[in-house]
């Protein structure tokens, strides 16, 4: 086993023991927190890919925004930070009978993929991914296109939001 | 490669070979050395961060006309020491309420967002933690670690204060986190590099120090680390006069030391980025080649001017209202930002292999003239509404006589 | 850029001029004038129509932008509908209360309308997948866009649930087709299927978790829990905007993935089954519960449904007629179910109701009105001479031809359940009378956009089920762009 494997294993035991508890837990701050956990974890999985640029932003995006986000919104809006209702309701059965079915499909389907085990080819030496990134998002001949329309959906999204909660009830 | 012109990877490869001795493998070997060379690392930090909260007290006491501590040691240097036994046997205090794990892991990882901070700081050519190709990004991301530890501490602490200090201080972390990407973006498109090394060495042989191409990015960068920081003008978080210290008011003890530690750590942190950024890093004419420990100096020496000035405007500048800090951060200093970064990128288009002095001459030109139109704006704007006060002012008056 | 790169894409970037426009002009404009952005919308969509079809035809199908977009007819075809489906919409929206005075109604509509033409054109996961979220988020927020509305507010929140919750799981299938085939282009994915890099159950699977969010956006039955709501709840132009030029996306999305990249190496026979039962489903569905609805509102709700069934047995046909009568029927139900919402929103905003059993007497309160709803529901109930009669002539005809005889029979018995309650509105608008009430003394007074909008469509809805051939050929043309 290489030290690769061991940072994997332990990264995806965060990440799933993480995620469980951020449903499972009563305490809503906490399950944010835990959902901190879950994320960095994934951060960490990038990291092991090589992928410098998508572990940073990871970091920046969903633990320096939208956990802040969460809390922020969780602490102004609630008195009470702990959940009291009941934690499964009826469907808990069939729930749980779909999810093991759409486990069952996709770890059939990724099982029938003959890459599965197939070991990751190394980067080319002096492969610097930001600047193929970079150099990607602003080129015709690649995604300039989605880059822009990106722009415009998160222009349409800050109106929308801002008109949302801007309008006085 | 000899002990005498890189040190510090001549003893990483003397371990390695050491420990591959041993008959440990390769990869095992190396993980260990690098575990050891992050430690060395911390703990040089740890050190630098004593010193620090000297100079600190020494400092604030000559702006407020004092002495500073002067009993313990020449110039009272070993009083750092001192406070470091108080505040281990003070006790530990845990309040009612507390949510007692987020409440104690909130300390440590304000602590580490500084300290993650030190694996892209390259002290010298040859004594830095790691070469990351997306090092600025990195910085901030270390940063909103930060504001994740303040929001723990802060609401954890199960105290309105701590809760108000924490949100304000989240509040203006996030809003003046987009300056700062963005005046950190003006270097990158200089040297067309993230990382910070190859920033360093831009501003070596054939070219220029930053900022003097781009002085306002330097101005812009250091305000918004300010900012990050937490500190005066910008310490609402803590306004001893409205909410009495803020997200830390609970934490007693070594908790309270660690947060006082990281903040200190935090300023001189800054300052050497202000320094690797703008300000040519360990560099200065060519002295740095001498030997890794000469530029080693000369990076921590402009860190510590760096410090210098934030510490100078912490003790000089009350501290401004949160909506006028909010409002200065979106209102002014995020669009002059953009602009700035909007005409260096065309600039730095245009100028694409002219001479260096002629690409840094245009670059502080279109600054001065940019930062010219600024002042010209604000003037025109503060005049406008002076007009609009005035008949206000007079009504108010008749108002008083009638 | 070439000049066909820039034709390319010379909708998207007039629909963003205008909407900068608006955004600016705005402001500027008082309280009352604000209802004018209406008009600039109207007008600057027309223009763009204009515009487009004289500058921005494409030749030859290509490729540009790196393979991010296809420029062909089919794309071209899909983005005039949807641009003149919004100009109809802002028309509509123009007199709604609280929604037709807001500069930012029209910008979401038009953000979204950006967002459906590069869907139409897309020929990349990443492009698409963009385009379905600028699709979609500004709908979310028109469809609640009446804040102080719980209905609204509800309609706006069910889609937003149902739209994240079943985009995430085709983006899970998108980021898998990526992980298996190392592209994000469609025909380069159509290459890796064809040389069977991928396996037949992988590819299935695949396709179930993209068909999740396509199925969502036409409102495919498994999928189709949050439409009811959401046009009962949503402001009744959006909702006709939704149920038209949203739906028409989704399926111009369905056809170009499906057609082009799983295609090959034996693969279209097992997904067309499955679209085949889908289909039947929700057909049946669709019918049998619009049947017992109360609101107009939620019955049209789910004919839609149903509609979406009808036009599903052309993409199964899995052939060229398929296609062209896919095309064709979305050009009749655009026409025909804008109507029908737009005579919805009219008689709302003077009944303030939308209750089936409130349009007695619709036909003496306003004659106009009553036979524009006439046109539009026999329409819809696929009545000669209307356009909805020869677009399901051509679907079964197409499922007949791809020897699929048992579709075309369960949809002519769905087209006769639905005529049903068709004709059970026009029986209440035309032969129940208000009860102890002169009718003449509530009459139904059109504002002019929508009088001008009622005309277009009503005209449009006859025109095609005349005059078909033009219509025919141009979706021939654009489904030959397929095969």
């Amino acid at each position: 086993m290489t030290a690769i494997q061991i940072i994997f294993i332990l990264s995806a035991l965060v990440i799933l023991g993480a995620a469980v508890m951020v449903v499972s837990t009563r305490n809503l701050v906490h399950a944010a927190l835990y959902l901190v956990a879950t994320l960095f974890g994934v951060a960490v999985l990038y990291a092991i890919l090589d992928a410098t640029f998508l572990t940073v932003v990871q970091v920046v995006v969903y633990i320096g925004a939208i956990a802040i986000l969460f809390i922020f919104a969780i602490m102004l809006t609630r008195r009470e930070m702990r959940d009291q209702g009941e934690q499964l309701n009826k469907g808990w059965g069939a729930a749980a009978l779909i999810g093991l079915l759409t486990f069952g499909g996709l770890f059939m389907l990724l099982n029938n993929w003959r890459g599965v085990n197939a070991t990751a080819a190394a980067l080319p030496s002096g492969f610097d991914g930001v600047v193929e990134l970079g150099t990607a998002l602003v080129s015709t001949d690649a995604f300039v296109l989605p880059f822009e329309v990106a722009s415009v959906l998160l222009l349409a999204a800050l109106i929308g939001a801002v008109y949302v909660a801007g309008t006085k009830k | 490669m000899t002990f005498w012109s890189d040190p510090i990877n001549f003893v990483a490869q003397w371990l390695r070979d050491v420990f591959t001795g041993w008959g440990w493998n390769p990869g095992l070997a190396n993980a260990i050395t690098l575990l050891l060379g992050a430690l060395v690392l911390i703990l040089f930090a740890m050190l630098l961060d004593i010193f620090l909260v000297w100079v600190e007290r020494k400092v604030v006491a000559r702006f407020q006309d004092r002495l500073g501590p002067n009993r313990i040691g020449p110039f009272g240097i070993f009083q750092p020491f001192a406070d470091i036994v108080k505040l281990i046997i003070k006790e530990d205090i845990t309040p009612a309420g507390a949510d007692k794990l987020v409440y104690n892991l909130a300390p440590i990882l304000s602590l580490t967002s500084v300290l993650l901070l030190w694996a892209i700081l390259p002290l010298a050519a040859t004594i830095y933690g790691t070469d990351l190709n997306v090092a600025l990004l990195y910085l901030v991301a270390a940063g909103s670690l930060g504001t994740l530890s303040i929001i723990m501490a802060g609401w954890s602490s199960n105290n309105k204060y701590a809760l108000l200090g924490a949100f304000r201080m989240v509040a203006a972390m996030v809003s003046y986190e987009i300056p700062m990407v963005v005046a950190l973006l003006i270097p990158t498109i200089i040297t067309g590099s993230m990382s910070v090394k190859e920033i360093t060495l831009a501003q070596g042989d054939g070219g220029v120090w930053f900022f003097i191409a781009a002085p306002l990015a330097t101005v812009i960068f250091l305000i918004s680390a300010i900012a990050e920081l937490g500190r005066s003008p910008f310490d609402l978080n803590e306004a001893e006069s409205e909410i009495v210290a803020g997200f830390h008011i609970e934490y007693t003890g070594m908790k309270f030391g660690l947060f006082y530690a990281g903040e200190l750590l935090h300023a001189f942190t800054f300052g050497g980025f202000l320094a690797i950024l703008f300000f040519g890093g360990y560099r200065f004419f060519g002295l740095e080649n001498l030997h890794p420990f000469v530029g080693a100096i000369i990076f921590l020496v402009k860190a510590l001017i760096g410090y210098w000035v934030i510490m100078w405007v912490k003790y000089t500048v009350p501290r401004i209202r949160i909506d006028h800090m909010l409002g200065f951060n979106w209102k002014f200093l995020t669009p002059l930002s953009l602009v700035v970064l909007m005409v260096t990128a065309v600039l730095n288009q245009v100028l694409a292999g002219t001479e260096t002095w002629v690409y840094a001459l245009v670059m502080f030109l279109a600054n001065v003239v940019i930062g010219w139109l600024t002042l010209e704006a604000l003037r025109a704007y503060s005049r406008s509404q002076r007009k609009a006060e005035e008949p206000a002012v007079e009504s108010v008056a008749q108002a008083a006589q009638h | 850029m070439n000049p066909t790169t820039f034709a390319a894409i010379l909708p998207e970037v007039l629909l963003l001029v205008l909407g900068i426009l608006i955004l600016v002009v705005e402001p500027f404009w008082k309280e009352k004038d604000r209802r004018n952005t209406g008009w600039l919308t109207f007008g600057g969509l027309l223009a763009i129509l204009v515009v487009s079809l004289l500058a921005g035809r494409p030749g030859e199908p290509t490729s540009v932008f790196g393979g991010t977009i296809r420029f062909d007819w089919l794309g071209f075809f899909f983005k005039m509908l949807f641009i003149f489906a919004a100009a109809m919409t802002s028309l509509f929206m123009m007199d709604v209360e609280k929604l037709g005075r807001r500069g930012e109604s029209y910008l979401l509509l038009l953000a979204s309308t950006l967002g459906m033409n590069l869907m139409a054109s897309a020929s990349d996961l990443v492009m698409l997948y963009l385009a379905i979220e600028t699709t979609s988020i500004p709908l979310y927020v028109l469809s609640g866009f009446i804040v102080d509305d719980e209905k609204s507010t509800e309609s706006g929140f069910k889609y937003l649930l149902f739209g994240a919750m079943t985009s995430a799981v085709m983006l899970y299938g998108f980021s898998l087709l990526f992980g298996f085939t190392g592209t994000t282009n469609l025909y380069e994915i159509a290459a890796a299927v064809a040389g069977a890099q991928v396996s037949t159950v992988t590819a299935l699977g695949v396709i179930a978790l993209v068909l999740v969010g396509i199925g969502f956006k036409v409102s495919l039955v498994p999928f189709h829990f949050w439409a009811p709501d959401t046009y009962e709840g949503a402001p009744t132009p959006v909702a006709g905007f939704l149920s038209t030029a949203s739906k028409a996306a989704g399926f111009a999305v369905l056809v170009r993935l499906f057609f082009i990249a799983f295609a090959k190496n034996g693969l279209a026979p097992d997904w067309t089954t499955g679209l085949a039962a889908l289909a039947t489903l929700t057909m049946t569905l669709g019918n049998l519960v619009a049947m017992t609805q109360t609101n107009i509102k939620r019955l049209l709700a789910y004919s839609s449904i149903a509609h979406a069934g009808y036009v599903m047995i052309g993409v199964v046909a899995f052939s060229n007629l398929g296609v062209t009568s896919v095309v064709f029927y979305l050009i009749a139900y655009i026409l025909t179910n804008l109507a029908a919402f737009g005579i919805v929103a009219v008689f709302s905003r003077v009944a303030g109701s939308d209750k089936i059993s409130d349009y007695a007497g619709l036909s003496r309160r306003s004659p106009w009105l009553a036979m524009a709803m006439l046109v539009a529901f026999l329409s819809l109930a696929g009545m000669p001479p209307f356009g909805g009669f020869v677009a399901k002539v051509f679907v079964f005809a197409a499922a007949v031809k791809s020897d699929l005889v048992w579709l075309a029979v369960v949809g002519v018995i769905n087209s006769i359940l639905g005529v049903y309650y068709y004709l059970t509105v026009l029986k209440v608008v035309y032969l129940y009378r208000m009860e102890g009430e002169a009718e003449e003394s509530h009459p139904i007074p059109l504002t002019r956009p929508y009088g001008i909008a009622l005309v277009v469509l009503s005209l449009g809805v006859l025109l095609i089920g005349t005059l078909f051939a033009p219509w025919f050929s141009a979706s021939g043309a654009a489904a030959l762009n397929l095969f």
